[in-house]
C-alpha cells in the first residue's frame, strides 16, 4: 500500500482527481465529505504514507491501521466517479487490520511496549481475513454467471482482440475462442479458488494458478497494484508452518523467546467478538445480492452494482447530452459537460444513473438565479429544467437509448428506489 | 473432497488446452486477421504525411503570394494572396486532425486554428507594436482566423497600401505559422515510426490518440464551426460573432472540407483503398455501425453542398435547414464516440480502472 499510494501520488492524480475538479460526486448518505481546499488534499496522502509505513514497521500499529483507514475511506469517498472495487476492498482489509493484533512481533511496538509480544494470534484474525478474500472471489465469480459472460464472451472478447499486438500471443487474441476460454477460466478460478486454497493439499497448485491468473490479468488489464495485492493477500491461507518457515529464513534472530502466551479472553468478551463477527459478515454476504432487491437489468440500471466485486465485468460506454431548459421561453442550451466535468467524471457519469442526478443537480444550481447575456438578449434564469439525451452501449452492442430528453431530471429524487426514468433495456 | 479433484483436474485442463493453443499456429481462418499497425501504417504514410507535406507547400505558396503583394500591393495579387489561404486553410481541417505527438508539444492546433479572432486585440497590436506573437494575450490575434479578418475586412486593400505596419503584422502571423509548422513536420518524420509501432490500447499509445483526438476533432466541428454561432448553446440565441472565417465568409466549405477530411481517416482512404476505422469495425464483425458512420458521413457532406451563401447569411434565412445539418452531425457522434470507441477496446479516459 505504501507503494500503491507512492504510484497514485507520482501519476499525478491527486491534482486530476482531487485539486482539477470543480464538482465531486459524493456517495449517498456520504455528500458531506468535502476535499480539503488546495493544497491541504495532500495531507491525507502524506498521512496514508506515513502510516502504510508505519504499519509495515509495526510501529504504533493500531493507530497507523486506524489512520490508514480512516484517510484510505475519506479519500475514497470523496468522489465515487473513482470507486474501484479494489479501492473498497483496501478500505475493508484497512478497518479489519485496526482490530487485527499485528503487531506482536516483527515489530517497533514489540521494542517499545515488550509485553505485547507474541507468537500466537487467535484463529478468528486469520480468518476474518480468509473470509474477505473468499467474499472478494466467490462473488466476483458468482457475477460472472450471467449470459453476457459466458456465452457471448463480453466484454473480454472486446479487450483481448484490442492486445492482438503484443508479441507472440497477439494473432491468437483476435480469436473469439479464446475470449470463451478466458471467460470460463475466469469464472470458474473466482467460484472455486478459495476451496482450493483452504485444501491443503491443492494449496501449493492454487496458489500458482492465483499467481498465474493475476499477472495474466495484470499484463493485459490497466488495472494498477490490485493483481498484486490479491497475490500476496492470498498467502495467508497458508498453514502458520509455512510462514514461520519463510520467516526463519529471513531473520536469523530467535524470534520466538520472550513471548508471552496470551490466556484466554473472557466470555463476555469473546460473545462480544463473536457478536461483532457476525454482523460484519452477515453485511458482506448479503450486499453483493441487494441489486435481486430491483426489477430490470443490472449491468443496464446499475440498482445495487457497487460494493458487490463486481469486477472487470463489463464494457460501457456512454455519450450524454444535456440541456439546460429556460421554463419561461421554453428555450433550451446544450450544456458543454467539459466546463463542470473532468473527462474521467464525464465518462462514469454517463452510463450512472445516481451520477445522472447528481449531475442534473450540479447544473441546476448553477444556472438558478443566474442572469445569462447574449448580444442584447438577456435572460434570468429560473428553476431551471434540466434534461438529457443519453446513449450507451453494454458489452460491444450498439448503443441504444438510455435516458430520454422527456424527463426533466431536477425533478427526480436521488435515493435508493428503483428508476423508472432508465428507459429499458433492450438484448 | 472428491468434487474438488475432480473440479480441479478440469481447471487443469483447461489451463492445458489454453497454453497449448497458444503455442500452436492456427491454420483455419475465417476473416482476414486485422492489424492495428497496418492501420496507423496507412494514416501515417497515405494521410498524415501527405497531409503534413501538402500543408507545408501551402504555407510557402501563401508567404510567396504575400512577399510579392508587399512588394507590390495591388487587388489582383491580393487575390492571390486570398487564394493561397484559403488553399492552406483547407488543407488545415485535414492537418488539424493529428494533435497528437509533434502538434500536440508544440501546441499547434490552438495556435493556428483558434477562432473567433479578436480584432480589437489585432488593431490594438498595428496600432501600438511592440507585441509577441507567441504571448498568451494574443492566442486569439494570430492563426488563419486573424488572416481573416486581416485580408477580407473592408478597405483591406487600402490599409495594406497605406499602412506598413498592417502589412508587417499579416506577415508574421503567417510566418509564425510556417515557421512553427516546420518545426512540427520535421519532428513528425522522426516520430513517425514511434507512432506507427504503437498500438496498444492504454491512453498514451498512438491508436489511442487517433480515436480520441478524430472523436476530438468531430465534436469540435460539430460545436464551434456550427451548433455556437447557430445559437445550440446559448438559448438558441445566434452568435455570428463567433463564425469561423466571418469575413470571407468561407465557413460552410471549412465544415464540408473538416468533415471530408475526418471520413478520409475513418475510411483510411486517401487516394488507394487502405485500411482505416471502416475496415477495423468490418473486422470486427460490426458492418452495420461501419456503414452506418459512413452512410452518415455522406448524408452531412451532401447536406452541407446543398446551402449556396455563407453560414451567416444562411443563419437569417434559412435556420430550419441548418437546424437539419445540425442533427445529422450531432447524430453521428454517439456512432463514433460510443459504438465505435467501444468496439475497439479504446478507452476516452487518462487513468486506470478495474473496468466497472
Amino acid at each position: 500500500m505504501f507503494l500503491g499510494t507512492l504510484r497514485f501520488i507520482s501519476k499525478g492524480w491527486i491534482e486530476q482527481l482531487y485539486i482539477t475538479p470543480k464538482y465531486y460526486f459524493g456517495y449517498l448518505g456520504f455528500e458531506w465529505v468535502k476535499p480539503f481546499e488546495g493544497d491541504l488534499i495532500y495531507l491525507p496522502f502524506l498521512l496514508l504514507l506515513i502510516s502504510s509505513l508505519f504499519i509495515i514497521l509495526g510501529l504504533f500499529y493500531r493507530v497507523s491501521a486506524f489512520t490508514f483507514f480512516l484517510c484510505f475511506t475519506y479519500v475514497e469517498l470523496l468522489d465515487k466517479s473513482n470507486y474501484l472495487n479494489h479501492y473498497y476492498f483496501v478500505s475493508l482489509m484497512a478497518l479489519i487490520m485496526v482490530f487485527l493484533p499485528a503487531n506482536r512481533n516483527f515489530s517497533i511496538d514489540i521494542k517499545i511496549w515488550p509485553k505485547i509480544k507474541a507468537i500466537t494470534t487467535k484463529q478468528w484474525t486469520i480468518n476474518l481475513i480468509k473470509f474477505q478474500l473468499a467474499m472478494v472471489y466467490i462473488f466476483a465469480g458468482i457475477a460472472k454467471l450471467n449470459s453476457d459472460w459466458l456465452f457471448q464472451a463480453q466484454p473480454l472478447k472486446i479487450w483481448l482482440q484490442a492486445h492482438h499486438n503484443i508479441p507472440v500471443f497477439g494473432s491468437q487474441l483476435q480469436e473469439e475462442w479464446l475470449a470463451y476460454i478466458f471467460s470460463w477460466t475466469g469464472c470458474i478460478y473466482d467460484l472455486f479458488i478459495v476451496f482450493f486454497l483452504l485444501s491443503n493439499r491443492f494449496r501449493p497448485f492454487a496458489y500458482f494458478f492465483v499467481i498465474f491468473f493475476h499477472l495474466v490479468t495484470w499484463y493485459l488489464f490497466p488495472i494498477g497494484v490490485f493483481p498484486w495485492v490479491m497475490i500476496f493477500s492470498t498467502l495467508i491461507f497458508f498453514s502458520i508452518s509455512f510462514h514461520e518457515r519463510i520467516l526463519d529464513f529471513l531473520s536469523h534472530t530467535n524470534w520466538r523467546s520472550n513471548a508471552n502466551f496470551k490466556k484466554h479472553p473472557s466470555r463476555k468478551k469473546r460473545s462480544f467478538v463473536v457478536s461483532i463477527l457476525s454482523v460484519y459478515m452477515a453485511v458482506q454476504l448479503l450486499i453483493p445480492f441487494r441489486h435481486f432487491l430491483y426489477p430490470g437489468d443490472l449491468f443496464w440500471n446499475e440498482e445495487g452494482f457497487r460494493f458487490s466485486w463486481r469486477v472487470m465485468l463489463m464494457h460501457k460506454e456512454g455519450h450524454a447530452t444535456f440541456y439546460m431548459v429556460d421554463p419561461k421561453t421554453g428555450r433550451e442550451s446544450e450544456i458543454n459537460n467539459g466546463d463542470f466535468l473532468t473527462q474521467t467524471q464525464e465518462d462514469q457519469m454517463a452510463t450512472q444513473p445516481d451520477m445522472i442526478l447528481q449531475y442534473a443537480q450540479i447544473l441546476k444550481n448553477f444556472y438558478d438565479g443566474k442572469t445569462l447575456h447574449y448580444g442584447n438578449h438577456k435572460f434570468l434564469i429560473e428553476n431551471p429544467e434540466i434534461r438529457a439525451k443519453i446513449y450507451v452501449s453494454l458489452n460491444g452492442r450498439p448503443s441504444q437509448l438510455f435516458v430520454d430528453k422527456k424527463h426533466d431530471l431536477t425533478k427526480l429524487n436521488y435515493d435508493l428506489y428503483h428508476r423508472t426514468w432508465i428507459e429499458p433495456f433492450k438484448k | 473432497m472428491n468434487w474438488m479433484k475432480t473440479s480441479f483436474v478440469y481447471i487443469s485442463l483447461i489451463a492445458l488446452v489454453l497454453l497449448s493453443f497458444s503455442c500452436k499456429k492456427d491454420k483455419e481462418e475465417e476473416t482476414p486477421e486485422f492489424n492495428k499497425s497496418e492501420l496507423l501504417t496507412n494514416v501515417a504514410n497515405n494521410i498524415i504525411t501527405p497531409a503534413f507535406s501538402e500543408f507545408e507547400a501551402d504555407l510557402n505558396a501563401l508567404e510567396t503570394s504575400f512577399l510579392l503583394f508587399q512588394s507590390t500591393p495591388n487587388q489582383s495579387n491580393l487575390d492571390l494572396v486570398r487564394a493561397d489561404w484559403k488553399a492552406a486553410y483547407m488543407q488545415w481541417q485535414t492537418v488539424k486532425i493529428f494533435d497528437f505527438g509533434p502538434m500536440r508539444d508544440n501546441g499547434f492546433k490552438g495556435s493556428t486554428g483558434t477562432y473567433p479572432t479578436d480584432s480589437n486585440q489585432v488593431n490594438s497590436n498595428i496600432a501600438n507594436g511592440g507585441y509577441s506573437l507567441g504571448s498568451v494575450d494574443n492566442v486569439d490575434a494570430i492563426g488563419f482566423s486573424a488572416l481573416d479578418y486581416l485580408f477580407y475586412r473592408s478597405n483591406a486593400l487600402s490599409d495594406f497600401t497605406t499602412s506598413s505596419s498592417y502589412m508587417q503584422y499579416a506577415l508574421e502571423v503567417i510566418q509564425k505559422i510556417k515557421t512553427e509548422f516546420t518545426v512540427v513536420n520535421t519532428q513528425w518524420a522522426s516520430y513517425k515510426s514511434s507512432f506507427i509501432s504503437s498500438t496498444g490500447t492504454e491512453s498514451t499509445s498512438a491508436f489511442s490518440l487517433l480515436v480520441n483526438e478524430f472523436n476530438r476533432d468531430y465534436e469540435l466541428a460539430k460545436n464551434a464551426k456550427l451548433g455556437i454561432p447557430l445559437g445550440k448553446q446559448s438559448l438558441d440565441i445566434q452568435l455570428p460573432e463567433y463564425i469561423e472565417a466571418r469575413h470571407s465568409g468561407i465557413s460552410l466549405e471549412l465544415l464540408k472540407e473538416s468533415m471530408l477530411a475526418l471520413r478520409m481517416v475513418y475510411l483510411g482512404d486517401n487516394t488507394s483503398s487502405g485500411q482505416g476505422f471502416y475496415d477495423y469495425l468490418i473486422h470486427l464483425e460490426r458492418s452495420s455501425l461501419a456503414e452506418s458512420i459512413n452512410t452518415r458521413f455522406g448524408s452531412i457532406i451532401v447536406k452541407i453542398g446543398t446551402f449556396n451563401n455563407s453560414l451567416e447569411s444562411e443563419m437569417s434565412s434559412n435556420v430550419s435547414g441548418l437546424n437539419e445539418l445540425y442533427s445529422l452531425i450531432e447524430g453521428q457522434v454517439v456512432n463514433i464516440k460510443t459504438d465505435m470507441t467501444s468496439a475497439f477496446g479504446v478507452l476516452i479516459t487518462y487513468q486506470d480502472s478495474d473496468g466497472d
